[in-house]
């Protein structure tokens, strides 16, 4: 088992950091190396057909986003954006994913549903831009992989136990990790790209508007996809963060417990108790209302209809 | 019933961030593929809803989900609905008839219902479940930890720990000295490695409990052989939830 980040950095000295996670895995999941990467290679594809479907909007379930994706998708072909295409197409593969999630579309977990649009958003990105080897992506895929699941040994990957920087923060940070090996970094690069990251979104708090993952999530995930690159960057360029990674996390967990209960994903708090969020709130419970009734009414009306046929 | 907080200390809300035994698999981190939009309250809940199902191992007719009151207050919005019935219908989490399974199920005839129920000092995202078919009945508690991840920990009044991240056994029997290593034998002799095991029984000599972890699935006859063993009241094998 790789006990923490400093282990990595022993283990995977002068090797491929893919290798190292596919091997580790591989003893303790009982998982051949070569089914883990079968199965990435098809959630990279399920994560590109996502990008594709995502990139025309849509309406929500909760009616609160939809059209962002196609918003900067239509800027930008009509030539009325002003960054660089690797962070245009990084916001708008993140902002695609995200609405087809917020449609209960199909979707991978990267490390959850709610964070879904980081890792596609940078590592496609960056794919179609430097014209990588998709196999590349896929082993990237495992480096972010194991950065999460080595986090996931002291941290709790969900916004109910630690606020957002437990779910975006740290899809930031396995991006990062992943973008760092796409560009050839070495695992120290990698290592302190994921907690350049991860440290400067730490204190993020998870405050959903009508406790959905559309406000602030779907765009969250597209500025934060964008903060992973260039933490990457920064990494690449020689930069370490003065704290190592591992303290990193560990000030991620101790923050995510002083949160109070309200900005852990209950809606109770922040963003969501805003005198706006507050009437979206009102107008989402008064749906789902309406939406149990029409359902007891169909039952009524399937009961009735089976007894009639019998 | 579970008695009112029975059980739970080991998995106080506090504990999450001590380390877990068992580090997460890099295809649990960047996955799995699913319905959106929460990985917790739908892809989690829906595997909760399917560990359900395949114990039951049977056409379900009714079930019914007492939610934590966290749960409670968050479950429609996410979709969390669709999910556990999707689950205890059968659905994987990455099949698009999750968003129509409440309508799939009660198409089918199955009764189900949600209620509001405090689980005890566990995790936001906890859930019992009560699941029954014409002869069986089946009821289990577990949580949706994160990103899909779950942790069943009781199974008909027994308590576990059961993530269904490998294949699995569990075995319903009569508290006897000798059984485990009779099971593990069996096991053992087919070549294949035990993860983890865990055991529990409501008194000594009464109904116990075994639960085991296998890295590859067992013969159908190794099945069979433990169904036969002395004082075994049930065996069922239960792959990898997907
Ligand atoms: S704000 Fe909360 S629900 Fe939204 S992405 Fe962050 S952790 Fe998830």
């Amino acid at each position: 088992m790789i006990e923490s980040f400093k282990h990595l950095e022993q283990l995977a000295a002068g090797r491929d950091v893919a290798d190292v996670f596919l091997e580790t895995d591989e003893q303790e999941h009982a998982v051949p190396a070569e089914m883990i990467l079968e199965a990435l290679r098809k959630r990279r594809e399920v994560m590109r057909d996502c990008v594709e479907r995502g990139k025309n909007g849509g309406e929500s379930m909760g009616k609160l986003v939809g059209n962002e994706a196609r918003l900067l998708n239509e800027a930008w072909q009509s030539g009325r954006t002003f960054l660089d295409p690797l962070t245009i197409k990084a916001e708008l593969y993140a902002l695609a994913v995200m609405g087809e999630n917020s449609r209960m579309g199909v979707i991978v977990a990267a490390p959850t549903a709610g964070a879904g649009g980081v890792v596609p958003g940078m590592l496609l990105a960056l794919e179609e831009e430097r014209k990588i080897d998709p196999e590349k992506t896929v082993r990237a895929m495992v480096v972010a992989g194991g950065v999460g699941s080595i986090i996931a040994l002291t941290a709790s990957i969900s916004g109910a136990a630690g606020g957002c920087q437990n779910e975006i923060g740290v899809a930031s940070s396995m991006g990062a990790a992943g973008v760092a090996y796409m560009m050839d970094g070495n695992v120290r690069q990698m290592i302190h790209a994921a907690a350049i990251a991860l440290k400067n979104t730490l204190g993020l708090v998870c405050d959903p508007v009508g406790g959905l993952v559309e406000v602030p999530c779907v765009k969250r995930n597209a500025l934060f996809a964008v903060h992973g690159l260039t933490a990457a960057q920064l990494a690449l360029a020689g930069v370490e963060s003065a704290i190592p990674m591992d303290e990193v996390v560990e000030a991620m967990v101790r923050i995510g417990r002083s949160l109070p209960r309200g900005l852990r994903e209950t809606a109770e708090g922040g963003l969501a108790t805003t005198d706006t969020g507050n009437a979206i709130a009102l107008r989402l419970k008064a749906e789902a209302n309406q939406r149990r009734a029409d359902r007891a009414a169909e039952r009524e009306r399937l009961a009735q209809e089976r007894k009639a046929q019998r | 019933m579970i008695p009112p907080g029975a059980g739970h200390s080991r998995y106080t809300f506090a504990d999450m961030a001590i380390r877990h035994d068992r580090k997460i698999s890099i295809l649990d981190v960047m996955g799995p593929v699913m319905v959106g939009p929460s990985s917790s309250h739908t892809a989690g809940t829906a595997r909760l809803g399917r560990v359900a199902h395949e114990i039951l191992d049977d056409d379900p007719l009714s079930v019914h989900f007492y939610l934590h009151p966290p749960l409670a207050a968050t479950y429609r919005g996410h979709g969390s609905d669709f999910a556990l019935v999707g689950g205890s219908i059968g659905l994987n989490v990455d099949d698009p008839r999750i968003p129509e399974a409440i309508r799939i199920a009660e198409q089918a005839g199955v009764e189900i219902e949600f209620s509001e129920e405090d689980q005890g000092d566990v995790h936001p995202n906890t859930v019992r479940i009560e699941i029954e078919s014409a002869s069986r009945e089946v009821e289990i508690v577990g949580s949706s930890i994160g990103g899909g991840v779950i942790e069943v920990f009781k199974i008909n009044g027994f308590q576990t720990r059961f993530k269904g991240d490998s294949p699995t056994l569990l075995l319903f029997y009569r508290d006897r000295p000798g059984m485990i290593s009779d099971v593990s034998g069996i096991i053992a002799q087919e070549g294949i490695n035990i993860a983890s095991l865990y055991c529990s029984r409501k008194q000594r000599g009464k109904d116990a409990f075994m639960q085991v972890d296998v890295d590859s699935p067992p013969s159908s006859a190794a099945i069979g052989r433990i169904c036969a063993l002395p004082d075994m009241a049930e065996a069922r094998f239960l792959d990898r939830i997907p």
